[in-house]
This record gives C-alpha cells, sequence and structure tokens, in this order.
C-alpha cells in the first residue's frame, strides 16, 4: 500500500494527543517529560511528512532545531527536578503542591 | 532565497551589519561568563559590566532607527521601527532589572553563592526577547520563544534551596514544555497548508490560494497557545500565579514585564502580518473576534480572581493577566491607533510594574514577607518606599495624573467608533479596572489605615540607592502621565513595521 | 492668571507643606489657613469684577477669566487628540467657585483640632481643595476629568485614617462608587471628543463651551444630534450616572451615609458643602446642555427621582437615632431638590436648585460643624443621650436653631428661597405639577426629623445616662462632659466658623438679589438650549 500524507498526519496527530494527555494525567515529573519530548517528536514527524510531500527542505530545517530545544529544554527539566528532589525525595507532582492551585 | 552557497554566505555577511545590537548582547553574555569564571569579588562588577553592555547595546539600537526597513539573514529577522521601539523597551526591562537584583536580599549573598550565571542568563534573555521582537520567520520565532522561556525557566527556579522556587520552575516549565509543543505543531499544520515558513510568503500565499479554513483556524489556534502563554492570558495563564509568587521577585519583575511585551510584540507581527485579509475583505482567520474573546475573559478572571489573594506577588500576577487582557483590547483593533496604543501601554505599563515589584522586594527585604497583612502600618515606618507603592498603584489601575491612566485612555480611544461589540468590549474595560481598585488599594489600606500589629513605630527605611531608584520610577510615572507627548510620538513613529508589497 | 492662582494656590501651600517638618504643627496650619484666605481673597475678587450680563455657557468670549494654553497635542494613529488649559468663569460656576472658597477656609479652621499625623493632613486637603477647585473652573473636559479623579485619592485617604471606627469600609465604597461613574464618563469624553470641533480652530475638542452648541458636531460621527441616535443616549447616561452619584441621587447615595458618618468633622463638612454640589454642577454644566433632546425625553424621570431621594431621604433621616448619620441623610434629601429644579426646565427652577446648591453649601457645613462640636465634647451622637442642653449651651442651640430653620426652609433663610424657587419652577411646568406637589411633603418631613431632634437634645429634662453631668444648684447649674477639658458652650474658633455662614445664610434669605443676578443670565441660556431641543423633538 502506498503510504499517502495523510497516513503520516494522522500518526503525528495521534503521537501528539497521546503526548498531551500524558502530561495532564501522569504524576511522575519524569514521564511528563518524557510526553513532552512525545509532543516534539510527532511535531518532528509532522514536518518532515510535509517536506517531503511538498519537495521542500525547509520542513526538515525545522526538525533539526526542533530536536536541539527539546533537549535542551529536557536538560534544564531534569535539572529542575534534581533540584526539586533534593528538597523534597519526590518527583511525584502531587505531593509537590506547595503553592495554591 | 537563494540556493547556491556563495550567495548564502554572501546574505548573511550582508546581513550581519544589521544585526550589531544581537552580537553586542551576545558578547556581553560571554564576557559575562569569563567574568564569572575568573573574578571573586562578583557582586558589584558583574552587574555594572552588564548595564554598561546594555547602555552599548542601546546606541546600537538607536543606530537601527535610521536604518531602511528590510528583512536580513534569508528573510529570519527583521529590521523596522516596530522591532526598534520594543528593543529600547528590553533593554530598559533588562537595566532596570539588573539594579533590582542588586538591590534584592533574596537573591543576596546569604542565598545565592554564585549570582553571575544569574546575571548571564538574563543576558540571553534578553537576547532571546530581542529575536522575538524581530523574527520574521516561524522557525525563528519558536528560536527566540524558546530562548526566552528556556532562560526564565532556569531564573525561575534560581534559589535552589527554596522548595517555592524549584516547584515554581516545574511547574512553569511543564506548562511552557507543552504550549510551545502546541505552537510548534500549529506552525507545522501552516508549513504543510501553504509550504512556506516566512511570515510574508505565507500572507502571500493565503491571499492567492484557497486554504482549507478548518484547518487554518485549527492551527492557528494551537499557534495561539503558544504566544497566549507568553503573554499570560486566559486559557494559557495557569503557570502565572505559580510563577510570580514562588520566583525570586526580580526575577517575577522581569518576566511580567519582558516576556509579556516580547510575546506581544511577535503576536502582533504574526497575527497583522501572516493572517492577512482574504480577497473577499474578510480575515482567514477571524482572529480579532477570537481576541476578543479572549481578553473578555482575561480581563475577567483576572480582576475577579485578584480580590481573593492576600499574596502580594500573587495579586500582582492575576493583574498582570488582567493587563493582558487590557493590552488584547489594543491588538484586536487592527489599525495603526490600536497597535500604538498597545507600545505606549506596554511601555507605561514596564515603568509600573517594575516600580511596583520593587518596591515589594524592598519591602520584603525588611519585613521578610510578601503577604499584604504583613504590610501593616509601614506607611509611618518606610514613608517614601510606601508612597512609591501607591503612586505605582494608583497607576496600574488607571487613574489620573499617572501613566497608567494615558495608557488605558489610549487603548479605550482605539476601541470607540469602530462598532457595537468593540464598545460593549470597552465598557467592561472600564468597569473591571474600577473593580481593580479594591484589590490593589489593600496594599495602600494596610500600609496607610492599619496600624502594625506590635505597635512598632521605628522607622525603616531602605538604603539611599533604594529610595532614589523608586523615587526616579515614581517620577517617571507621573511625568510621563502629564507630559505623555514625547512616548506617545515615539510609539506612533514606531508602528511601522515592514509590509510586503 | 486670577483663575490658575485661585486653584493652585493649595498645591502650593502643600508643597511648602512637605517641606516642613512635621513636628511644627502650627506652622502647618497657618501655611494652610494663608492658602485658604487666599483663595477666599481672590474669590472676592472674582466676584467684584464679575459682569453678570456675559451669560457665557456654549460661547468662549462670554465667559469671564479665560485663561487658555495649549497643553498637549499628540498623534493617535490616524488623528490629533489635544487637550488645552481652559478656564474661566460664567454664571454656572461663580457661585461655586465662591462657595469652595468659603468651605474650604471653614474646613481648614475645622481641622485645627486635628492632631495625628498633621502634616500628611494638610497635604492631602490642599490636594483635594485644589482639585475642587479646578473642577469648576475647568472648561477643557480632559482638564475636567484629571480634575474630577484627582479628588478621590485625597478623600480615600482622608476618610480612612483620620475617621470613625468604619472608616475603612466607608472609604472604599466611597472610592469605587464614584470610581464606577467616572469610568463611564472616560468613554463618554473620548466619544465626545471625536464628534466635536472647536469653531474657532476647526478641529476635534475637549472644550465643553464648543459642546454645548449642538451645532459644534460633526454631523455623521458617533454622537451627533441625528434621529434616533442611541450612542447618544447611552453617553447621556454615562455622563448621568457619573454626576448623580456625587449628588447623591436615590438609589446612588448608599455611599453618603456611611461616608459622611465615618469622616471627621471638616471632612464631612467639605464633603458635603462641596463635592456634592459637583454633581449638580456637572448635570448643568455638561450633561444636559450637551445632550439636550435626550434629558427633555426624561425630564420627567429625573424629577421623580428627584422627588424620591427627598422624600426617601427624609423618611431615612426621620429613622435615625445618630445625630450626624440624620444629617447625612438629610443631604440626601436636599440634593433632591436640586434634581427637581433643574428638572423644571425654566430658569426659575434651575435658579432654585442653584440656589439649592449655594444654600445647602453653606448649612451643610454647619450641620455638620455643630455635630463635631458635640461629638468633641461627648464622644457620642446618639440623641437620646443628651436632653436639656438648651440650658448649658445657649450658644450652641442658637446655632443649631438657625441651622435647622434653614434646613427646613424657613422664610428669611436661604434655604426657603432656594426650595420655593424649585417648587415655583416645577409648578409650573405640567408635567412636573404633581410631582412638585409631593415633593412639598419634604417640608413637612424635614420638618418632623429636625424638631424632633432639637426638642430631643436641647429641650427638655437632660435624660438619664446623658453623656454629660450637672452639678450645682438649680438656678446656679453648672455641666460638664466626661473627658472635654474646654468650654462647655462653643468657643471663639467655632463661633468664628459658624458665624460666617449663618449671616450669609441669612443675607441670601432676605436679599437673594444679588445671588441671583449672577446666576441668571447663564441658567437662561442652558434653559434656551434645553427649551431649544424640547421644540425640535416636538415638530
Amino acid at each position: 500500500m502506498h503510504i499517502e500524507l495523510n497516513h503520516y498526519l494522522w500518526l503525528s496527530a495521534f503521537m501528539f494527543t497521546v503526548g498531551v494527555i500524558g502530561v495532564l494525567v501522569r504524576r511522575n515529573a519524569i514521564v511528563i517529560f518524557m510526553c513532552v519530548e512525545l509532543m516534539l517528536n510527532a511535531v518532528n514527524l509532522s514536518f518532515v511528512a510535509f517536506s517531503h510531500f511538498l519537495s521542500d527542505i525547509q520542513g526538515q530545517m525545522m526538525v533539526f532545531f526542533v530536536m536541539t530545544v527539546a533537549a535542551a529544554e529536557a536538560a534544564v527539566g531534569l535539572a529542575i527536578v534534581i533540584s526539586l528532589f533534593r528538597n523534597r525525595q519526590t518527583v511525584n507532582i502531587d505531593e509537590i503542591n506547595l503553592l495554591k492551585g | 532565497m537563494p540556493n547556491n552557497l556563495p550567495e548564502i554566505i554572501e546574505q548573511v555577511k550582508l546581513s550581519l551589519g544589521a544585526f550589531v545590537p544581537e552580537i553586542s548582547l551576545s558578547a556581553l553574555f560571554l564576557l559575562v561568563i569569563t567574568l564569572d569564571m575568573v573574578l571573586n569579588e562578583k557582586r558589584v562588577v558583574i552587574p555594572m559590566v552588564s548595564l554598561v553592555g546594555f547602555v552599548i547595546t542601546g546606541f546600537f539600537t538607536w543606530q537601527q532607527l535610521d536604518m531602511p526597513n528590510q528583512e536580513y539573514f534569508l528573510r529570519m529577522h527583521v529590521v523596522d521601527p516596530f522591532a526598534v521601539f520594543f528593543k529600547f523597551l528590553f533593554l530598559g526591562a533588562g537595566a532596570l532589572a539588573v539594579l533590582i537584583t542588586m538591590d534584592s536580599e533574596e537573591l543576596g549573598e546569604k542565598n545565592v553563592a554564585n549570582i553571575g550565571e544569574y546575571y548571564a542568563v538574563l543576558i540571553a534573555m534578553v537576547l532571546g526577547m530581542f529575536l522575538m521582537a524581530s523574527a520574521s520567520d516561524m522557525l525563528m520565532m519558536f528560536l527566540a520563544l524558546e530562548l526566552v522561556s528556556i532562560s526564565s525557566y532556569i531564573l525561575t527556579g534560581y534559589l535552589k534551596h527554596q522548595i517555592k522556587s524549584s516547584e515554581a520552575s516545574l511547574k512553569y516549565i511543564i506548562y511552557g514544555a507543552v504550549s510551545s509543543g502546541l505552537m510548534v505543531y500549529g506552525m507545522s499544520l501552516i508549513y504543510g497548508l501553504t509550504g512556506q515558513t516566512n511570515i510574508y510568503e505565507i500572507a502571500k500565499f493565503i491571499s492567492a490560494n484557497e486554504v482549507d479554513e478548518v484547518t487554518l483556524t485549527l492551527a492557528a489556534l494551537l499557534v495561539m497557545g503558544g504566544f497566549g502563554y507568553k503573554i499570560g492570558a486566559v486559557p494559557f495563564h495557569f503557570w502565572s500565579p505559580d510563577v510570580y509568587e514562588g520566583a525570586p521577585t526580580p526575577v517575577t519583575a522581569f518576566l511580567s514585564v519582558g516576556s509579556k511585551a516580547a510575546g506581544f510584540a511577535m503576536l502582533i507581527r504574526f497575527f497583522k502580518v501572516a493572517i492577512p485579509a482574504e480577497p473577499t475583505g474578510e480575515l482567514a482567520f477571524d482572529w480579532v473576534n477570537f481576541f476578543a474573546l479572549i481578553a473578555l475573559v482575561s480581563m475577567l478572571l483576572g480582576n475577579f480572581a485578584a480580590i481573593w489573594q492576600s499574596n502580594v506577588k500573587r495579586m500582582l500576577a492575576y493583574s498582570s493577566i488582567a493587563h493582558a487582557g487590557y493590552l488584547l483590547l489594543g491588538v484586536l483593533v487592527a489599525d495603526d491607533l490600536g497597535t500604538q496604543a498597545v507600545m505606549f501601554y506596554l511601555a507605561a505599563y514596564t515603568v509600573m510594574t517594575v516600580g511596583a515589584f520593587y518596591v515589594v522586594i524592598l519591602i520584603a527585604n525588611k519585613i521578610g514577607s510578601d503577604d499584604v497583612n504583613d504590610y501593616r502600618g509601614l506607611g509611618k515606618r518606610m514613608p517614601l518606599t510606601a508612597a512609591a507603592l501607591t503612586v505605582f498603584l494608583v497607576s496600574l489601575t488607571g487613574l489620573p495624573p499617572t501613566v497608567g491612566f494615558i495608557g488605558k485612555y489610549m487603548i479605550f480611544t482605539a476601541l470607540l467608533g469602530k462598532g457595537t461589540v468593540f464598545l460593549t468590549l470597552a465598557i467592561i474595560g472600564v468597569l473591571t479596572s474600577a473593580v481593580s481598585l479594591y484589590y490593589y488599594f489593600k496594599i495602600p489600606l494596610n500600609m496607610y489605615l492599619r496600624e502594625s500589629e506590635d505597635g512598632a513605630e521605628t522607622p525603616m527605611e531602605s538604603s539611599a540607592f533604594a529610595n532614589a531608584l523608586a523615587a526616579f520610577l515614581m517620577i517617571l510615572t507621573i511625568g510621563f502621565g502629564l507630559f505623555f507627548t514625547p512616548l506617545a510620538n515615539f510609539a506612533k513613529n514606531s508602528v511601522i513595521m515592514l509590509v510586503m508589497n | 492668571m486670577t483663575l490658575t492662582l485661585i486653584t493652585f494656590l493649595p498645591l502650593i501651600a502643600a508643597l511648602i507643606t512637605l517641606l516642613i517638618p512635621k513636628e511644627q504643627k502650627q506652622t502647618i496650619r497657618l501655611v494652610s489657613l494663608l492658602a485658604a484666605v487666599g483663595q477666599v481673597i481672590l474669590a472676592v475678587v472674582i466676584w467684584q469684577n464679575y459682569n453678570p450680563s456675559l451669560a457665557g455657557v456654549d460661547d468662549v468670549s462670554k465667559f469671564q477669566f479665560v485663561e487658555r494654553a495649549a497643553w498637549f497635542s499628540v498623534e493617535l494613529g490616524g488623528y490629533t487628540v489635544s487637550a488645552d488649559y481652559l478656564m474661566g468663569i460664567d454664571g454656572l460656576s461663580v457661585t461655586m467657585v465662591i462657595l469652595t472658597a468659603i468651605v474650604a477656609l471653614v474646613g481648614v479652621g475645622a481641622s485645627w483640632t486635628i492632631e495625628k499625623s498633621v502634616k500628611s493632613y494638610f497635604v492631602l486637603y490642599n490636594l483635594m481643595s485644589m482639585s475642587m477647585m479646578g473642577c469648576f473652573l475647568a472648561l477643557d473636559f480632559f482638564l475636567f476629568y484629571i480634575f474630577w479623579e484627582v479628588t478621590l485619592i485625597p478623600m480615600y485617604f482622608l476618610i480612612g485614617i483620620w475617621g470613625g471606627k468604619n472608616r475603612e469600609y466607608a472609604a472604599i465604597k466611597f472610592f469605587i462608587y464614584t470610581l464606577v461613574g467616572s469610568v463611564l464618563m472616560l468613554l463618554a469624553i473620548i466619544a465626545l471628543y471625536a464628534s466635536v470641533i472647536d469653531p474657532e480652530t476647526g478641529r476635534n475638542t475637549f472644550s465643553m463651551v464648543a459642546m454645548a452648541n449642538q451645532q459644534n458636531f460633526i454631523s455623521g460621527s458617533a454622537l451627533a444630534p441625528s434621529e434616533g441616535n442611541l450612542l447618544r443616549a447611552l453617553a447621556f447616561f454615562a455622563l448621568f450616572l457619573a454626576f448623580v452619584i456625587k449628588v447623591p441621587m436615590v438609589p446612588f447615595h448608599t455611599w453618603l451615609p456611611d461616608a459622611h458618618v465615618e469622616a471627621p468633622t471638616p471632612i464631612s463638612v467639605v464633603l458635603a458643602g462641596v463635592l456634592l454640589k459637583l454633581g449638580g454642577y456637572g448635570l448643568l454644566r455638561i450633561n444636559f446642555p450637551i445632550f439636550p433632546e435626550v434629558f427633555q425625553q426624561f425630564a420627567w424621570w429625573i424629577a421623580l427621582f428627584g422627588v424620591i431621594s427627598i422624600v426617601y431621604g427624609a423618611f431615612c433621616a426621620i429613622a435615625q437615632t445618630d445625630f450626624k448619620k440624620m444629617v447625612a441623610y438629610s443631604s440626601v434629601s436636599h440634593m433632591g431638590f436640586v434634581l427637581l429644579g433643574i428638572a423644571a426646565v425654566n430658569s426659575l427652577g434651575m435658579s432654585g436648585a442653584m440656589l439649592q446648591m449655594f444654600s445647602h453649601g453653606l448649612l451643610s457645613p454647619m450641620m455638620f460643624l455643630l455635630v463635631g462640636v458635640i461629638y468633641e465634647r461627648a464622644h457620642t451622637r446618639e440623641m437620646d443621650k443628651f436632653g436639656g442642653l438648651a440650658k448649658h449651651m445657649p450658644v450652641y442651640a442658637g446655632f443649631i436653631m438657625l441651622a435647622f430653620m434653614g434646613n427646613l426652609g424657613m422664610p428669611a433663610l436661604s434655604g426657603f428661597v432656594a426650595e420655593a424657587f424649585v417648587f415655583l419652577g416645577a409648578f409650573a411646568v405640567e408635567q412636573t405639577r404633581l410631582l412638585s406637589v409631593i415633593g412639598t411633603l419634604g417640608i413637612l418631613l424635614s420638618a418632623a426629623y429636625l424638631l424632633r431632634a432639637y426638642k430631643a437634645m436641647f429641650t427638655g429634662e437632660r435624660k438619664p445616662n446623658a453623656a454629660y453631668e450637672v452639678e450645682g444648684h438649680h438656678g446656679e447649674e453648672h455641666a460638664h462632659f466626661h473627658d472635654w477639658k474646654g468650654k462647655v458652650d462653643l468657643d471663639g474658633r467655632e463661633i468664628a466658623l459658624l458665624a460666617p455662614l449663618a449671616a450669609i445664610v441669612i443675607i441670601i434669605g432676605v436679599y437673594p438679589a444679588p445671588v441671583l443676578d449672577l446666576i441668571m443670565p447663564s441658567l437662561n441660556r442652558v434653559a434656551e438650549i434645553l427649551s431649544a431641543a424640547a421644540n425640535v423633538a416636538m415638530k
């Protein structure tokens, strides 16, 4: 079967949605970051798909940068998690709730 | 865009000349990092170096006023008066942030060991804001936004030993990452629809071709998710109260002013340029009504939620959500008057908000608390500081003779005469302003109308420098309120954005 | 220069006061006293040099003491916003200016006994005094708005810091209430600017004088006087709300009892004497001439609410046991006459309204001063805690009788002339005839609560549990109050404050012609403008 643009887009949308739901539902901070990475990778897939079907290199260019930024964000995020862990011995976000809602 | 390497290199070399302020900021960044490694006695030298660096950058920015409006760097970066206005704003906010950090005990010697990196990240944040204001390509917008955001996460969590700070930072990064994820997803959809990432090209494509409206609307909404998060408008505001409360107060001040202004600069540029009117005269995506809705909800929620807060920083967070609403009112009036009103208001907002947060810092230095009930009796004990804070709060409410009043006046002027919907928004805007009086004045209420609980009456004034800075901001607030023509004219001349033909 | 001087003299006093060290209380008081005296002298100068035949209202050349300077001119988007520093006097404002100067001076005198934070008090008082005066003199709407708003903040602090037990609540209630009206006024100002051209310069203007002339409206603009222009009605109501909150008109009066009762005596004096008049002045100067046809449509309703204020205010006053609160409600009731008079749309009724503003502006401070006298001595204002005071405080009883009679509308006192004119004016017009008759009920009710108060406090025997003690034998009795070391009856300072007010009340009651001469030409002009709209509407 010939793989159309549609298929890529549906997959990307699915991955993105799973990522968003994951961020909302999961309680472990590290898993939340994983879900964020999932979201950003879904976007990457989308860009690459468009780039291929439009025959335009710009999409793939964006992917490079999105990946880099995702890595930087993850690094900073994990550093924050470490900092929290040192204070509270937990990475469960339910228990990290000193600030009111 | 040229395809062969020699031409690309030529273009980049030519563009460097237009990039001088940013280069100067990058050099400053490297310099500060080096000084941080080399020096021992950093607490005074590094801020001073940063300030000098900002002044030099300001000089280079001023030179950019004479340049022709043009795109550089392979059409990713724009130099026009609109960008220059915002760059001055960011430099001002950054300089004020440096000054108020120097006075803050939260980030003082007792609590924070290495302050050098703080200033470096601050400079990086200013650089990111510069890029946000000048971005003309979706990629650039994303990168600049992330530079500012990641720097903000770091600064928010800077007090490693305070749980509130780390918790605020965690919440910030989670919300921020999700919002930027939404934004790039929207950008990918726009890219898919139009095949372009440059906003002018996108506009050209949309005006010329049939584009699927539903997808475009969805994409624009997603992109708005990212922008909305940066400016702190409902429903993307959830991070605001926690981050404002948990972050060190100088960071809060800088975030509430600088990143809001940067968000607005990018938002105005994106929506005015990229989503044009279709040949039928209607907007391809009806962002005017969408913004109207967001503005409405922001004003209502921000003002009413602030009433219940007893933590001053949290209250100021909700109030800044409300101000994002007022600013959006100016944005949705898409003509020059609206944009000029927004720019003026942002400049006014910088002065009064930084002033208010600065006084909060000074008070926290003395009494160690940010709770409004602990502000009792401060009118007697810190007279100049309390007076300055009252002036800033009067300005935030929008009462004459302060600059906050003029800002609101301009926004409402932009709204009237454009139809019933706008009139309704204006009426709601003024009424919510009146409501805001109640929570803003809880502070002078405690400071002046109540006696301090232990009956202490000893004067607690801050240092002369602190008073001078607070007084300076207070004079600006009232001075610009009475003599606002220069600022208004500067805003007017800067509305000129690069327009493609 | 006269007008600028009379307005900003208190500001100069405030700035000087900032420099005086806060221990030197007497110096601070003297500086403010000098400024207030200066204002009165300038007011007399204005009065003497005022030419009553010039009507003003909608023609700048017919205003007097005009001062004009370009203030700012800003380009907003496509068009220019410019405001001028424009001040002038005509028949509508001249009596108010004189009143403000007198009441401000009386207020300074009444503030002499304030001991807490004297420096801050007088700085705030002078700021407020400046902006009150500026409101009456400003002819540029933007300038007017700035003065209007600047009265609020000092008032908040004056009530909130030096006030009574419930002062925090009263202060913020006052502030928010008035602010809601003011912000709506702001929208009206913006819309008016875009719709009106100054005949002299041909450009958009904030000049209230230009706005009073319907021909200066740009045809096709938002607020152009055209058929069925709903926006005009909206703008009218925005301005109306702003002003009637200040008057105050029922049902927007609820801030007043709290504010008046909690405020310290001098502030009640100024609040009742001058600030309430800003509402009536605003209606006459701004709201009605600029939107005459809307006014004509709703004139009967305005008269109705005026009468409701009269009667409802009076009934509330009857129900009070606190002397000060009774006086506050009596203020609500008396300001209802102003509304009734204006709504009659003839110069008889309107001159009655202006006279009532002037007369009430003298009587009300008198009443609040008198309340303050007894409160300082007895630390209570409950009327059933006295009884038989006339024997021991004869001068005080005399002044109270005078003030009460004035409020009642006893002939030979200013209240009578004012109320008579209002009723005559309202009766002459068919639509308000019935209302006018109902309004006379107000006089009856005033008699009820005022005479009852007098009886309870002054005549008869000293009540048990009264707030004062009597010693000595029959025929040689001697009263004294707990905690009060001074003279039992009025002392020199208090008499010096009350006597001039009483004198003017009597003089005007007997010979109102000077005041009427000052105001008639302008009121005639306003009546013309309003009636012209009625004729147009009826065609």
